[in-house]
């Protein structure tokens, strides 16, 4: 077995050291250190559900190496979810239009659907559509997890309509 | 001796490594293909060197006519950029359908072409533009042509202790990309191709050059295909004649995916589709074939 190495980063923005083996997948490096909100389905980059935020981009972690994180900032569905603004709105509409059926899928799609509303995602369902396409909900609920996003992406619409009268 | 990961801080530090790792070395960036074979125990222990860090080589610009992408170039980045829009779609095209958004954050050009997978999306279009890969070593560099940078299934015309920097082309506003896959993302194609043609004034194709991929032991040009289309019009008669010549092109297998004879039907179709894609007589469909 591979020596394990410290790989330093910040995590939903706090600063840890952890130990990684070499060919260890970011993914597991995250589920052994208590970030079980980071779901492992296909572990081969096909399905989505592991998607983080790596220095502000959606990626899959487990197809990312844990060992080239050092330095960098991560977000997981529930760090975002809590502490990001976007991330908070998106979580209730997640609630409100019952986005999440089986659930397994929705840390992903929290993830990427967070991705898309800070890049000045537009309520505009085939982009948003387009956006999910790497995230397989097998429940097939797509249509509320569309909805969900494209109704946030409205809300942050309008506020930010609302500050430009201000 | 189990895995080794080392992290390059700069373009000579990953060349002193690759030098002193040899055979031992293999680089990694966004780690999309890698990490898969890791996960599915098909990768040997080896000496990771990971050259993500290198801004140095992530850039799109242009020198004398001449489309120069660094190896660790992003496909999300591609696929956002202008200047391939207008002067290269065929190349903004494959990085708009390559695997899926996220992936697109990680994977990168040289990555992508230095796996040398025979379905890989970015390798199509680089061989419809005759482009060129810059491959450097600690001693030195050279330019090698991307024709000849494919010798088999994951296999380059690499030796130990190089590394890719870039790929560099000369762009085509006419120019296209087409790709068939078994779902809408994620999919590793069944056929891509890419097509690059020089329009004359009368409409004639003064030359065309056709790229195609997952239909051999690595993506290859289409020179039958080629021989039928140069210096006439893209009309029903010529291309059906091309789509009869391209079969002597390729040489698809069954796998998981497809069977030949699928294969087979598919690369001709696609070929009409994406040579009048290229001229732009139809931009989307090009008709179901025969």
């Amino acid at each position: 077995m591979s020596e394990k190495v410290a790989v330093s980063l910040k995590i939903n923005g706090k600063e840890v050291t952890l130990l990684a083996a070499p060919e260890q997948n970011l993914l597991r490096l995250l589920r052994e250190n208590g970030y079980v909100e980071v779901k492992c389905g296909c572990e081969e980059g096909d399905c989505g559900t592991c998607t983080v935020l790596l220095d502000g981009l959606s990626v899959k972690s487990c197809v990312t190496p844990a060992c080239a994180c050092e330095g960098r900032e991560v977000w997981t569905a529930a760090g975002v979810s809590r502490q990001e603004r976007i991330g908070r709105l998106l979580r209730d509409n997640f609630a409100k239009y019952g986005a999440s059926q089986c659930g397994f899928c929705t840390p992903g799609m929290m993830v990427t659907g967070v991705n898309y509303l800070m890049n000045n995602g537009v309520p505009d369902r085939q982009a948003i559509r387009a956006a999910i396409s790497g995230n397989l909900c097998r429940c097939t609920g797509y249509k509320k997890i569309i909805d969900a996003i494209y109704h946030t992406a409205q809300e942050l619409r309008r506020e930010t309509a609302g500050e430009g009268m201000l | 001796m189990g895995y080794q990961f080392i992290t390059a801080d700069s373009v000579p530090h990953a060349l002193e490594l690759l030098e002193r790792y040899g055979r031992d070395a293999r680089v990694i960036c966004g780690g999309t293909d890698l990490m898969v074979r890791l996960h599915l125990k098909r990768l040997p222990e080896c000496v990771f060197i990971n050259i993500r860090n290198l801004e140095e080589l992530r850039y799109i610009r242009e020198e004398d006519g001449m489309v120069c992408i660094g190896a660790g170039t992003t496909l999300s980045t591609l696929e956002n950029s202008l200047l391939l829009l207008g002067k290269a779609p065929a190349l903004f095209q494959a990085a708009q359908v390559f695997a899926d958004p996220n992936v697109r954050h990680s994977a990168t050009v040289g990555g992508n072409i230095g796996n040398a997978s025979p379905s890989a999306d970015s390798a199509p279009p680089l061989l419809a533009f005759d482009g060129q890969v810059v491959v450097a070593r600690k001693d030195g560099r050279r330019l090698l042509p991307i024709r000849e940078f494919f010798t088999g299934v994951g296999r380059t015309a690499l030796e130990p202790g190089e590394l890719v920097t870039e790929v560099r082309f000369k762009p085509n506003p006419d120019s296209a990309f087409v790709k068939v896959g078994l779902r809408n993302a994620m999919a590793i194609s069944v056929v891509n191709i890419a097509a690059s043609v020089d329009l004359a004034q009368d409409g004639t194709m003064k030359d065309v050059r056709i790229a195609v991929g997952a239909v051999a032991p690595t993506p290859v040009r289409a020179v039958c295909a080629e021989n039928c289309l140069r210096g006439r019009r893209p009309e029903e008669a010529v291309i059906r004649q091309a789509m009869d010549a391209i079969q002597t092109d390729i040489k698809p297998i069954t796998d998981v995916r497809a069977s030949e004879r699928y294969r087979r039907i598919v690369a001709e179709n696609m070929m009409r589709r994406v040579v009048l894609k290229a001229c732009r007589i139809c931009e989307n469909e090009g008709g179901a074939g025969r």
